[in-house]
């Protein structure tokens, strides 16, 4: 180790065994090979503005810089408990030197918020984040798999690269006919807005079905824009797509202005957070309400068929619950479900675990993949395994693909995952839902 | 009624004198407080001037408001000197002090200033309030090196430079590109003897960091620290301006040693968030000293028979209720006299020794009238 030497920078030795020889005293040690890595650089040779000058001129990224090192965020953060990561640990990097532009850690943050909700300085990762990012992607420094999501939406108006013009597939097998506005213009109550993982996932289009079927039994008055529907890219805004997000907010808000509707009803708390907090930003303003709280104050008209006898856990998506303070609705109506359970994780509500979807995480899995010691998903899903429930109830479209796939790669299959539509339809007794 | 009956006593006759030692902040508070009580006071001061430890040791600015320390003093110094209760006694001290019979005591005094060699006083009540000096960095165990390299200094070595605004490095007259602090100097340290935290260095540093960056913007200031501890408002008043306004960069981790090279000089330690060892280049170094007693703070309390606790600060005989009396009745100490100490709560000692100092001097008169 240099002290007060040259700076001249160490190379990793990586030798099977070493001897030193003293030069005063001539003895010699051997080293094993593992003691040899610590010839890698230890020493921190200086600390620098430059990162918090060049972040803090970014709109929002002015708070990086106001953390004092208190740490409350860091068990928090979804991503430290599995990898080596957090809001605090990102400002001693930039503070040593770090250039988060060209960091993989600059695609680690799932924009939970869990960090902020803590935070005595109000540091703001949910500001800075994307603002760093939108650098990056207007320098290319893109993870190639979150480029080629970019492309998919900007091509496709979705982020799975699906054909548009399939967008209304799903309505097919729904069993009740689904206006789509395009066809039947008429005003109606209820906007169905569908999102992508509804419209064009396997999984997703089950519950969009359900969600259809329920809402005919109800006699709600609803319809969709069907081919005209593109996503309204929240997470892709938050992964550093800003232009992209406001592009397509430009063609959603052409789109939304032929037709006349009460209110927007969407399944997908990412298009949500997008309608109620930024498209007012810049102007627009809708009634809209997430499905779950469209959904609660009717329950009791609702007319349930089957007892389920099913105990189940439920998870919070963290842009219903903590971005936007919804974290009775979905519980109101589980609850209202004949022969449910329902039993809590020890990490809900304000403090609900991430399941890595957000801010683009969703589409990060293989840069993720290799710093993290599982998903967020599969640790979401050992928690939710630990309850003894037989189902895992979501209520965002994100999230039952990826509770499914952590549930099979963790060894909890018996674990169901299921929307909390898919509980309420096969309760109404429309068939199996798993 | 009776204590009405007092209360005239005691305004209609002046009563004994109260003695103030010290002419810092604190005692320049307690004499003003005293002499608006209506009591005689005299304020014996050891040096030529007064005004205490910001004017002695060139204080820039107040913390934790800014405000230029020499005029602060000089607002307080004008309250005082037109008074016409107020005796001033400069480079004078304290020699012996004797108890009266019948109460109050006999202070004697030795003033280098006018010749008058020594004089005696009658003394109602003493107030005792000679402050603290700052540590010796020489004495610290860790290698700073504070006399063999001319570019660390201590605090009040850059609060001198921050009053002139002139914030050079001493070897070259150059303004510094890099400077930081290394807080706990002295303070919290069983081998040194001063286990105390020492209260204001922290703030105190951060207060001079936004200076250095009001008169050198181009200059880069980060503060080495154990524990930040700026209690109270001073959170919000200077830390946090301190970062979030004047990118004063806080690195958890204090420094051990301070090597020269290549004409900077180069701070070792270990940066604890990390768990990594750091050496980095400064241009300047600045010792974040803690409080000691003042050698006028050891003395009085030797000669005026004090109780001193294991550090020699004088001991508050009965706080928390109490933070004025001292072991010895009729003999009240105030600020860093007592131990380290802010202004603000020099400040308020001081008040409280004032009000005490008159209540002891106008019961014994009641006693003596009633007598």
């Amino acid at each position: 180790m240099p002290v007060a030497g040259r700076k001249q920078k160490p190379t990793a030795v990586e030798l099977e065994s070493a001897t030193v020889v003293s030069t005063i005293s001539g003895k010699e040690w051997e080293l094993p090979g593992a003691w040899n890595r610590m010839f890698e650089q230890r020493v921190i040779w200086d600390y620098t503005t430059e990162g918090f000058e060049k972040i803090g001129a970014l709109p929002g990224g002015e708070s990086l810089e106001w953390c004092y090192g208190c740490s409350k965020c860091v068990p928090v953060c979804p991503v430290d408990i599995v990898g080596e990561y957090g809001p605090r640990k990102i400002h001693r990097k930039v503070q040593m030197g770090v250039d988060l532009f060209r960091d993989d850690d600059l695609w680690m943050c799932t924009t939970c918020m869990n960090c902020l909700r803590v935070c005595p300085k109000e540091v703001d990762m949910i500001q800075i984040m994307p603002a760093v990012r939108e650098v990056a992607v207007g320098e290319g420094l893109v993870p190639s798999e979150l480029q080629d999501v970019f492309e998919k939406t900007f091509r496709y108006g979705n982020c799975l690269g699906e054909n548009p013009r399939r967008r209304a597939a799903w309505t097919r097998d729904a069993g009740v006919p689904v206006r789509v506005l395009a066809s039947d213009p008429a005003p109606v109550d209820v906007l169905f807005y569908v999102e992508d993982y509804w419209s064009h996932h396997p999984r997703g289009q089950q519950a969009a079905r359900a969600f259809a079927r329920i809402l005919t039994a109800l006699g709600v008055d609803f319809a969709i824009l069907g081919p005209e529907e593109k996503t309204l890219g929240d997470s892709q805004r938050l992964a550093g797509e800003k232009g992209l997000f406001e592009s397509l907010m430009d063609d959603v808000v052409a789109t939304l202005s032929r037709y006349r509707f009460n209110r927007i009803v969407t399944p997908d708390p990412h298009g949500f957070n997008a309608l109620v907090k930024e498209y007012p930003k810049r102007g627009h303003t809708y009634d809209v309400q997430h499905y779950t709280q469209l959904l609660a104050p009717l329950v009791a008209g609702i007319g349930w068929k089957r007892e389920l006898d099913v105990t189940v856990t439920f998870h919070d998506p963290c842009y219903l619950g903590r971005h936007n303070g919804e974290y009775d609705a979905p519980r109101a109506l589980l609850q209202a479900i004949p022969g449910v359970r329902l039993v809590e994780m020890g990490r809900c509500r304000e403090n609900g675990y991430c399941c890595g979807g957000g801010g683009g995480g969703m589409w990060l899995d293989g840069l993720t993949g290799t710093r993290t010691t599982e998903r967020l998903s599969e640790r979401r899903v050992r928690e939710a395994a630990e309850t003894g429930a037989d189902v895992l109830a979501v209520c965002c479209p994100y999230e039952v693909s990826r509770f499914e796939d952590a549930a099979k790669s963790t060894g909890n299959e018996h674990l169901r995952v299921l929307d909390i539509v898919e509980l309420i339809d096969e309760a109404m007794g429309n068939g199996a839902a798993a | 009624m009776q204590q009405g009956g007092e209360m005239q006593q005691g305004a209609a006759s002046p009563g004994e004198r109260v003695v103030v030692i010290g002419g810092g902040p604190a005692g320049l508070e307690a004499a003003w407080g005293v002499a608006r009580l209506g009591c005689p006071v005299t304020l014996v001061e050891w040096a030529a001037f007064l005004g205490g430890t910001p004017v002695a040791e060139n204080y820039a600015a107040l913390t934790p408001n800014f405000e230029d320390a020499e005029a602060a003093m000089q607002r307080m110094i004008d309250r005082v000197s037109p008074h016409p209760l107020v005796d001033i006694r400069l480079r004078s001290q304290v020699t012996a002090f004797d108890e009266r019979e019948g109460g109050g005591f006999t202070v004697t005094l030795s003033s280098a200033g006018d010749g008058s060699g020594t004089s005696t006083l009658d003394a109602g009540a003493v107030v005792v309030a000679t402050g603290f000096q700052h540590f010796d960095p020489g004495r610290e165990t860790q290698m700073y090196g504070y006399y063999e390299y001319p570019d660390v200094v201590a605090l009040q070595d850059l609060e001198a430079m921050l009053k002139d605004h002139n914030v050079v490095r001493p070897s070259n007259g150059e303004p510094p590109e890099r400077i930081c602090f290394v807080q706990c100097v002295g303070s919290r340290d069983r081998q040194i003897g001063n286990e105390y935290c020492s209260k204001v260095c922290c703030g105190v540093a951060s207060k001079e960091a936004i200076e250095v960056r009001q008169q050198l913007p181009g200059c880069k200031v980060f503060i080495f620290y154990i524990d930040m501890r700026m209690y109270g408002y001073w959170e919000s008043q200077i830390y946090w301006p301190a970062q979030e306004q004047y990118h004063v960069q806080y690195i958890k981790g204090i420094i051990t040693e301070v090597l020269p090279k290549d004409g900077k000089l180069l701070v070792r330690g270990e940066d604890t968030t990390m768990g990594r060892p750091m050496e980095v280049p400064m241009d300047m170094v600045v010792l974040s000293v803690g409080m000691e007693p003042s050698l006028g703070t050891r003395l009085t309390a030797q000669t005026l028979g004090l109780r001193q606790n294991k550090y020699g600060f004088i001991d508050a005989a009965y706080p928390p209720l109490d933070t004025v009396s001292t072991s010895r009745p009729g003999v009240f100490a105030c600020g860093a006299a007592l131990g380290p100490s802010d202004l603000e709560d020099s400040i308020s000692s001081a008040g409280a020794a004032a009000m005490r100092a008159v209540v002891h001097v106008r019961d014994r008169s009641s006693v003596t009238a009633a007598g």
